[in-house]
């Protein structure tokens, strides 16, 4: 199932960008190209910012994701001001995209790392005995 | 393959591969058993010891000097981190956080502390703290050791 997930993943994006490149060669730069370019851009913000703090800083799970809580939504409001997505009117729906991707996150990554410990310790079991 | 092993008392650790043609697998075979004999230079009250990879237990780097730990020792190395990491390709020690490097073959448990922060605890009882973001590197060491 994970196999089928992963290439599901893998073939899609290479589907949008074929259909990406192809449709900025014969169509031009429509505004829905532009909206993705700029979520691409947007996530390579927020994963470079993501990799100093993983980096750098040594904060429990919940510490960690308050953090990058706090520092995507700035990155989020800034960027969405920037390109005009934000106004004054509506910047604090920020709050609630950035949230509810972390959350996400934060609950995939609390599992994966139980899982992985389990795995480890199980590893470590089976030399032992 | 035909393995043959035999006591000589007195003399060092000696591996003898004899082969009918060479080959990418003798390659190999030699690169493996060659990556176990790895020693560092370590110092300890100004005498200069030659530490072989089996027996670190981890090596940390604290204010930008770094240590190098056995069960009960402790020496100074005069290497970079990248020096190291370089020379630890495809052995039991890998990164466990930025300044620490762990020796799988000792590690007897990991846990998840107060705060969900990772621990491994090594057979000696002694504590390392474990970045979450090096979890999969040392998960992906056992899965390897596995197959």
């Amino acid at each position: 199932m994970k196999r089928i997930i992963r290439d599901t993943c893998i073939l899609s994006s290479l589907m949008i960008f074929c259909v990406f490149v192809i449709s900025i060669r014969w169509v031009g730069m429509t505004d829905e190209i532009r909206l993705v370019l700029l979520l691409f851009g947007l996530s390579f913000v927020i994963a470079t910012a993501n990799y100093f703090l993983d980096e750098y800083t040594s904060l429990s799970i919940i510490a960690g994701y308050a953090v990058k809580y706090i520092v995507a939504t700035c990155i989020v409001m800034l960027f969405g001001f920037i390109v005009g997505w934000f106004y004054k009117s509506n910047f604090w729906m920020a709050f609630i995209y950035v949230g509810i991707v972390l959350i996400l996150a934060y609950f995939i990554d609390a599992v994966k790392t139980k899982r992985d410990i389990e795995f480890i310790n199980s590893r470590i079991k089976d030399k032992t005995t | 393959m035909r393995i043959e092993k035999r006591q000589v008392e007195g003399q060092p650790l000696t591996v003898i591969i004899e082969y009918p043609k060479w080959n990418e697998s003798v390659d190999n075979l030699i690169k493996k058993i060659g990556r176990m004999d790895i020693t560092f230079a370590g110092k300890s009250e100004e005498r200069e010891v030659s530490i072989s990879i089996r027996d670190i237990y981890y090596i940390e780097n604290v204010e930008r000097k770094l240590f190098l730990y056995t069960k009960d020792e402790v020496f100074r190395l005069n290497v970079s981190m990248p020096e190291i990491e370089s020379r630890i390709y495809d052995t039991s020690l890998v990164r466990i956080s930025r300044t620490c490097i762990m020796n799988t073959d000792y590690l007897k448990e990991i846990k998840q502390i107060k705060n969900s922060h990772l621990e491994a605890v090594m057979d000696n009882d002694e504590k390392l703290i474990v970045s979450r973001k090096y979890l999969s590197d040392i998960k992906k060491m056992f899965r390897k050791e596995g197959l």
